[in-house]
């Protein structure tokens, strides 16, 4: 199949060439040059603007930081909308605000394109080892169409409803791993401040009903003391925004959600955003300690 | 009147002072001995013993620290009041506490009335309290005379305990408030504006008030020393100084309070967090201002 592929960061890289090792086509275009430089030796088709793009693809898959990227990229000067030929579908992988993907999905479709919501969960590893999950937002049929290739890249693809529902999923996820996070740099916190080992209660809890691969994994990384990402803190306070943006507009008490976006804003902050997210426990030890203590 | 009173800290020396110079008689004891001299050397009677206090008094003040300071004295108290005694505790203490103790002087025919207070050291001074008390209301003319030198405003909330609630809803109020200033001024300052301009601006307007202007002032000009604290100054006049350390003892009352009748205090819950930060960082003798700088803490490289 003919795929075009916009986003070739760190995790569309790996994603797109994933595609072309099944035997795809891809069809390239970069804001930055040098992001193609890896497609160089493979089959793929670099051109000028997302418009030609389009006009070759029957499927374009969107992999890019936020909302207004999607939004310039789909339907911006030189966009894909303005190349497309009948039948494309788009597939933003990108993590977005619902009500932002449902609106692009709205005015594609009155361009005949059909628009697919699809962010990931499983990071740049995920992407690495074509093991992602991929939550779904978009028809029944455009749904098919792009499923082959989704599976490609993920263990689990699952459509869970119309288009925004693989954003909305993706904002649940967020909330339970921000949350989760949080939550076990607390315990920690706790259990270290209380002068208990930290290592042996996470060791006991993974037995019982506490246990979560937050626990188990991330829980592990904050022992190990490693806060290389994985998942940068700054992309978990982008998405805590959009789920924290989207309990406003529907008006929605979350919480535990607000505390933990407050927590990635410090973060943030203090420029700590280019760590993995289990920095949280970094920022708990610091507001506890004595300044210079 | 014969009136008992213990407990001669910040709040308790000038509140006994202002009774003794409106003639009333004092029976005093202490601790430490020298902490009632002063009253002494005004008319006090020095007293031996709590029970002492107790047994010559028909209305006892006490002004301590903690739930169990006050539990502690009520029981001594107990043994020796003569039936038809009031104990009137000015401190701040958990409501359920003072319910307790309410419930076992009334077995012996005593009194207990929870009056605490807002306005700190210099409402002290001045006699410019306010006193939030519950008890039976038959007693209020008894009391009046203690309350009309000692504040500007005494209203009676309830029964016993609920003083204790109006007094945990004015710390939450005001603490929530200097929270919001110190978040207030984190932002203006994270944005490179001057806080000192914001504050004058909003000072006059709907987001104006009290908190805003005394803490937010402290915060403008980083005086997170309380002036209490600091040898030789004074507190500018009306100006409330209370170390954050109490403010943070006020939140665990709230919030046990809060968790035994169910009440969620979503924003409060989250202040204590911030109040539990400004302990570990060790300002707890400081201002409460301080709540700008654990704000500052979170985002310092």
């Amino acid at each position: 199949m003919n795929v075009g592929f916009i986003g070739l960061g760190l995790m569309g890289r790996p994603m797109a060439l994933h595609l072309e090792k099944a035997g795809h086509t891809l069809h390239l275009w970069a804001r930055r040059p040098e992001s193609l430089a890896p497609f160089a030796a493979v089959n793929a088709k670099t051109y000028a603007t997302p418009a030609q793009v389009a006009a070759n693809a029957e499927v374009v898959i969107v992999m890019v930081a936020d909302a207004p990227d999607v939004e310039k990229v789909c339907l911006g000067a030189d966009g894909l909308a303005s190349g497309s030929k009948p039948g494309l579908v788009v597939v933003d992988m990108s993590t977005i605000n619902p009500n932002a993907a449902r609106s692009i999905g709205l005015r594609l479709a009155e361009k005949g394109i059909a628009f697919v919501d699809a962010p990931v969960s499983g990071g740049e590893t995920g992407a690495i080892n074509a093991a992602l999950t991929i939550m779904v937002g978009g028809t029944p049929e455009a749904f098919e169409k792009v499923k082959p290739l989704l599976e490609k890249m993920g263990k689990s693809v699952t459509l869970i409803g119309a288009s925004g529902a693989g954003q909305v999923a993706k904002a649940c996820n967020q909330i339970l791993t921000g949350v989760g996070v949080l939550a076990v740099a607390e315990a920690f916190s706790f259990a270290a401040k209380s002068g208990v080992d930290p290592a042996k209660v996470r060791e006991a809890l993974l037995g019982g009903f506490a246990y979560s691969k937050i626990l188990e994994n991330h829980g592990q990384r904050m022992l190990d003391r490693n806060f290389k990402p994985g998942f940068k803190a700054w992309m978990h306070q982008k998405d805590l925004r959009i789920v924290m943006e989207e309990a406003h507009r529907m008006g929605l008490m979350l919480p535990s959600a607000a505390a933990t976006a407050q927590v990635f804003n410090a973060i943030v902050g203090s420029g700590m955003g280019e760590n993995d997210s289990i920095t949280a426990l970094q920022l708990l030890e610091k507001m506890s300690t004595p300044d210079g203590k | 009147m014969k009136i008992g009173f213990i407990g001669f800290g910040t709040m308790g020396q000038p509140m006994a002072e202002h009774l003794l110079k409106a003639g009333q008689e004092l029976r005093v004891w202490s601790r430490r001995v020298a902490s009632a001299d002063f009253a002494v050397a005004l008319g006090a009677v020095r007293c031996e013993s709590v029970q002492e206090v107790a047994s010559g008094s028909e209305v006892v003040c006490t002004n301590v620290t903690g739930s169990a300071d006050v539990e502690g004295l009520a029981t001594e108290l107990r043994s020796a009041f003569a039936p038809g005694a009031i104990h009137l505790d000015f401190s701040t203490i958990a409501p359920g506490a003072a319910r307790m103790i309410a419930a076992r002087h009334r077995e012996c025919g005593v009194d207990f009335v929870d009056a605490p207070v807002s306005g700190g050291g210099t409402g002290a001074r001045n006699a410019t309290l306010a006193i939030m008390w519950g008890g039976r209301e038959e007693l209020a003319p008894r009391l009046a005379p203690i309350f009309s030198v000692l504040g500007k405003s005494a209203v009676r909330i309830g029964e016993a305990g609920a003083g204790q609630v109006a007094k945990a809803c004015n710390q939450m109020i005001l603490v929530n408030l200097i929270e919001a200033c110190a978040e207030a001024a984190a932002l203006a300052n994270a944005a490179g504006i001057d806080f000192g301009l914001v504050r004058e601006a909003m000072l006059g307007g709907s987001a104006g008030s009290r908190a805003l202007e005394v803490f937010g002032g402290r915060m403008a000009t980083r005086e997170f020393m309380s002036p209490a604290l600091v040898p030789g100054t004074v507190s500018p006049k009306g100006v409330p100084i209370v170390e954050a350390r109490l403010h943070h003892k006020d939140y665990a009352l709230l919030m046990d309070e809060a968790t035994r009748i169910g009440a969620p205090l979503p924003v409060s819950v989250m202040v204590w967090q911030q109040l539990n930060a400004l302990m570990a960082q060790g300002w707890g003798t400081q201002d409460t201002s301080s709540l700008l700088r654990v704000l500052e803490t979170a985002t310092r490289r």
